[in-house]
Parts: C-alpha cells; sequence; structure tokens
C-alpha cells in the first residue's frame, strides 16, 4: 500500500476548513470591492458625467423629493440596482467624488423599490 | 432524450450531448449512434450568443472594456487585455512600464485560474469528484486575489483598460500573490501526479495528428499537444513576453492526456513569469496621465488585428475606427470556435459513447467564446 494518501488524510485531518460558517463569521471583503453605490448629495454637482458614461444606462438625473427640494434645487443620479454591473466607471468619471461604491454586498431584497439607491433616502 | 430513426431499428438512435448536460456548458452535440458507437456527431452552438460585436459598435472604448469581460466568463482578464490593447494600438497610447508588468501578472494568474477550471472540468467529466472540489477550492485562492486588486472575484471590469490599468496594485498585492503561489505550486502538484483513473481514461483517445490540427485551424494548447510548437507571446511579442524567460511545453501524441499535460505544464511556466515580472516590477504611472476618463475614437481613423495566447488559444480582435465616438466595426475571434465545432466533430466520428466527455472536456471548451 501506498503511504501518501494516508499522510495526506493525516494533514487534512488537522488543516483548518476553507469555508466558513457564514452569518457567524463573514469573509473579509477587501476595501476595493464593488458593492452599493453611495451618493454624498452635499458634493454632488449634477454634472451628469455618471449618467453618461453608465455602459448600462442604470442611472436616471432625478429631482430630490419635495421636502427637500429648497435645499436640493438640482438633478441628482439614482441608480438602479437591477441594470447595474458595478462596473465602477461612475465612480472613476465623478469630478467631485460624490458618488462612490461601498464594500456592501448583500443586495438580495423582496421589494423591487429597494433596488434602487435614491439621492435622498427617506 | 432519445429518438428512433425512421428505419425503426432499434440499435440506431440519437443522442443530445448537452445543453442542459451537467458541465457540458451551453453548448449541445447531436451524436448519430449504432450501439455504443459514435456514427456522426454535429456540433450546435448559439445557446449563449449575446451579440457582443454589435453592441460594441453603439458603445465608447471604456464600456468596451467593461463588456469585453463577458466574452468568457473563464478568463475576463486576458479579453480584457487584447481589447484594451487593440483601443492603445489605434489611439497610439504609450501604456507605462509599470502598468504592462501589471498586466501581465494578472494574465498569468487568470491563466492558472482558468487551467484550474480545465482539470476541475475534466475531473467532473470522468466522474473524478475529489479533483473538481481540489480544483475549485484552490482557484478560490486566485480569485481572492483578483478581488483585492479588481474589486470583482470573477469580473474584473475593464481593470486592464485602454491605457494602462485602471488603478495601482494594493499595498499588500504582491505579498499575497506570492502567498497564493505557493498554494498554486501545491495544486500543480496534485494535478500532475500520475493517476491511473486518468490514465486509462483519457490515453489513446481522440488522437488529433498535426496535419489535422493545423487543417482545422487549432491554436494554444490544443496545437501544442498535437506536437507543433507554437505561442504568440513567443512569435509576437506583446507587452512585456519579450523580455521574460519561459519555455513552451510541447507533447508529440496528440491524444486527450498529451493535451491535459500540456495545461498543466503550462501552469509552471505563468508561475515562473508571474515570479519574473513581480521581482522586476517598476515603479511609476499605471495609466497614460494625460487620459480622461472618457475615451472617444474621436481621432482615430484606421483598422487594428491585435491577437494574444490566451489560455484557450489564439483570441483577437479586430477594430475599425473613422473618427466617430464608438468603434465602426468589432469583430472577436474566440480560440474556442475551430476547437468545438470543427475539431470535436472530426474527433467524435467513430468513437465508444463513453470517450465523448474525455473528448469533449479534453478540448478546453468555452461556449461563451464560440457564440460570443
Amino acid at each position: 500500500m501506498k503511504i501518501g494518501p494516508v499522510k495526506e488524510v493525516f494533514k487534512n485531518l488537522f488543516k483548518k476548513p476553507m469555508t466558513v460558517m457564514f452569518p457567524e463569521e463573514v469573509v473579509e471583503i477587501p476595501e476595493r470591492n464593488r458593492g452599493r453605490h453611495h451618493l454624498d448629495i452635499d458634493n454632488c454637482i449634477s454634472c451628469g458625467s455618471c449618467a453618461k458614461i453608465c455602459p448600462n444606462r442604470a442611472i436616471r438625473m432625478i429631482e430630490a423629493p419635495p421636502d427637500f427640494k429648497e435645499k436640493y434645487p438640482k438633478t441628482y443620479p439614482q441608480v438602479d440596482l437591477g441594470k447595474c454591473c458595478f462596473c465602477a466607471l461612475c465612480e472613476d468619471v465623478c469630478p467631485k467624488d460624490a458618488l462612490t461604491l461601498t464594500t456592501n454586498v448583500f443586495l438580495a431584497t423582496f421589494e423591487k423599490e429597494d433596488t434602487y439607491v435614491n439621492p435622498i433616502e427617506v | 432524450m432519445t429518438s428512433v430513426k425512421k428505419k425503426y431499428d432499434a440499435s440506431d438512435f440519437e443522442m443530445f450531448f448537452g445543453p442542459a448536460h451537467p458541465g457540458s456548458g451551453n453548448f449541445s452535440v447531436k451524436v448519430e449512434m449504432r450501439g455504443e458507437r459514435v456514427l456522426k456527431a454535429t456540433a450546435d452552438p448559439g445557446y449563449l450568443h449575446r451579440g457582443f460585436e454589435k453592441l460594441m459598435e453603439y458603445r465608447e472604448p471604456m464600456q468596451n472594456s467593461v463588456l469585453s469581460d463577458r466574452v468568457c466568463v473563464l478568463e475576463p482578464l486576458q479579453w480584457n487585455l487584447v481589447h484594451a490593447e487593440a483601443v492603445d494600438d489605434l489611439m497610439d497610447y504609450d501604456v507605462p512600464e509599470r502598468a504592462k508588468y501589471i498586466r501581465v501578472i494578472l494574465a498569468e494568474l487568470s491563466r492558472i485560474q482558468s487551467h484550474f477550471i480545465w482539470y476541475a472540468v475534466l475531473s467532473l467529466g470522468t466522474g473524478f469528484m475529489t479533483g473538481f472540489n481540489v480544483a475549485m477550492g484552490y482557484r478560490d485562492y486566485i480569485l481572492d486575489v483578483f478581488n483585492l486588486i479588481t474589486g470583482g472575484r470573477v469580473y474584473p471590469a475593464g481593470y486592464i483598460c485602454p491605457g494602462g490599468v485602471r488603478k495601482d496594485l494594493p499595498e499588500n498585492a504582491e505579498k499575497k500573490i506570492l502567498a497564493v503561489l505557493d498554494k498554486i505550486e501545491y495544486m500543480r502538484k496534485f494535478a500532475s501526479t500520475e493517476n491511473l483513473a486518468w490514465l486509462s481514461r483519457f490515453k489513446e483517445v481522440g488522437i488529433l495528428t498535426k496535419e489535422e490540427a493545423i487543417k482545422y485551424g487549432a491554436t494554444g494548447p490544443i496545437l501544442r499537444g498535437s506536437g507543433f510548437v507554437t505561442d504568440v507571446r513567443r512569435e509576437d511579442p506583446y507587452e512585456i513576453y519579450d523580455l521574460l524567460e519561459f519555455d513552451i511545453p510541447v507533447h508529440d501524441e496528440g491524444d486527450a492526456y498529451s493535451r491535459f499535460r500540456v495545461g498543466m505544464e503550462e501552469i509552471e511556466e505563468s508561475m515562473k513569469i508571474i515570479t519574473q515580472a513581480l521581482d522586476r516590477l517598476p515603479e511609476g504611472e499605471v495609466r497614460t496621465p494625460t487620459l480622461k476618463p472618457i475615451v472617444q475614437f474621436r481621432k482615430a481613423n484606421g483598422e487594428t488585428y491585435i491577437r494574444n495566447e490566451l489560455s484557450r488559444g489564439e483570441g483577437a480582435f479586430y477594430m475599425v475606427a473613422t473618427g466617430e465616438k464608438t468603434p465602426y466595426r468589432v469583430k472577436i475571434r474566440g480560440p474556442s470556435f475551430s476547437h468545438m465545432i470543427p475539431i470535436l466533430e472530426r474527433l467524435l466520428t467513430g468513437v465508444n459513447y463513453a470517450d465523448v466527455p474525455a473528448i469533449y472536456w479534453s478540448l478546453y471548451q468555452c461556449p461563451a467564446d464560440v457564440d460570443r
């Protein structure tokens, strides 16, 4: 009998497993991971570059909700995550670094409204 | 699944290998059989057609860069590289030296993880589930590096873009790549061990002679497995491949086992390339500094044909620009097209049905780049 497989079995017995127990343990997500968008509306200058460069046309420039219209009179990007391919070209093109992609990857939802990232979350 | 032919001869029937077969990918082969013997095989592509060539005519180069990932799911960074080189050539961009090194490191890591998938699907096709699990597990370490550098595990989203790369390597990237090379070395040894089950399933099965391989347009590991020494990285060097030292593994037998051996030996050569590139990695810019985020073909006029050595063979981009925002015409040459249609049909004729999976997966198929 060859000794190789037995050696391998003993090695694997004392090895850490490749997987983690998910809800309690989470794999560390790198800083560059492209997840859910975040808009810093005070920095946004409403140039619309993000809407122009988006390959999937997932970004639409919309007005702020009525209560905030006085403070934010221009149009601001609304991201449809259902269409988004998470390429982060909008982040690269933004001249004021207002639109960024966060490391949040937990995007599953039951409501269609939750798939939109609005300029002001009411 | 089976249908009785006109003659109602019970020993003659047709079988569909795919598209719903686990592991066949979105590709189907119609096999006409008499008993256990295959009389004729007809490849049936088109299940994964997404029309990239036409889509790219409506998008700007940076947006196309994102799209070019999707040409082949298993080697997105290499398709990124071919696309970026085609745009660089049309727009006359000088790519910074550091960017060239980063491009090569990522392309070779992508080749290694693609070869791991090859090992995994070969194991899956022959019922060797341990091989599948181990190879996919070790591939995950490489995907972690991609996530660290490009921000995506599988899709880099145009990380290798016209004019260089989108971001510089993060601080701990070099250390992490070296750590992953150790893991790769373990997997390479695991895959290179002579295995009786593998030998009996792949040896002297699906023999493709050198003359036939050239006639049917084979490239990459399939052609090298038939004993023809060829490699675009050596013959038509791009990026920094002319400065690096590496061998071209070749096997003469032309059977499924020799094709597989070529692939596994290429992993070692890729590791050599990565180590050399990391040693010589220069400092500096990673993207042409004058470049704006939005790239358009306004000043470009003309056509280009750029070919690269992908993990599956020779992949190429033909691109025409006529001074508009978007390219006028794009043609993508996928290496799997000639492997999966003429060569597969030729090799399957006259074999035993049990050998069909072994031959099918030994051709290193990627249905995504057959259909594009």
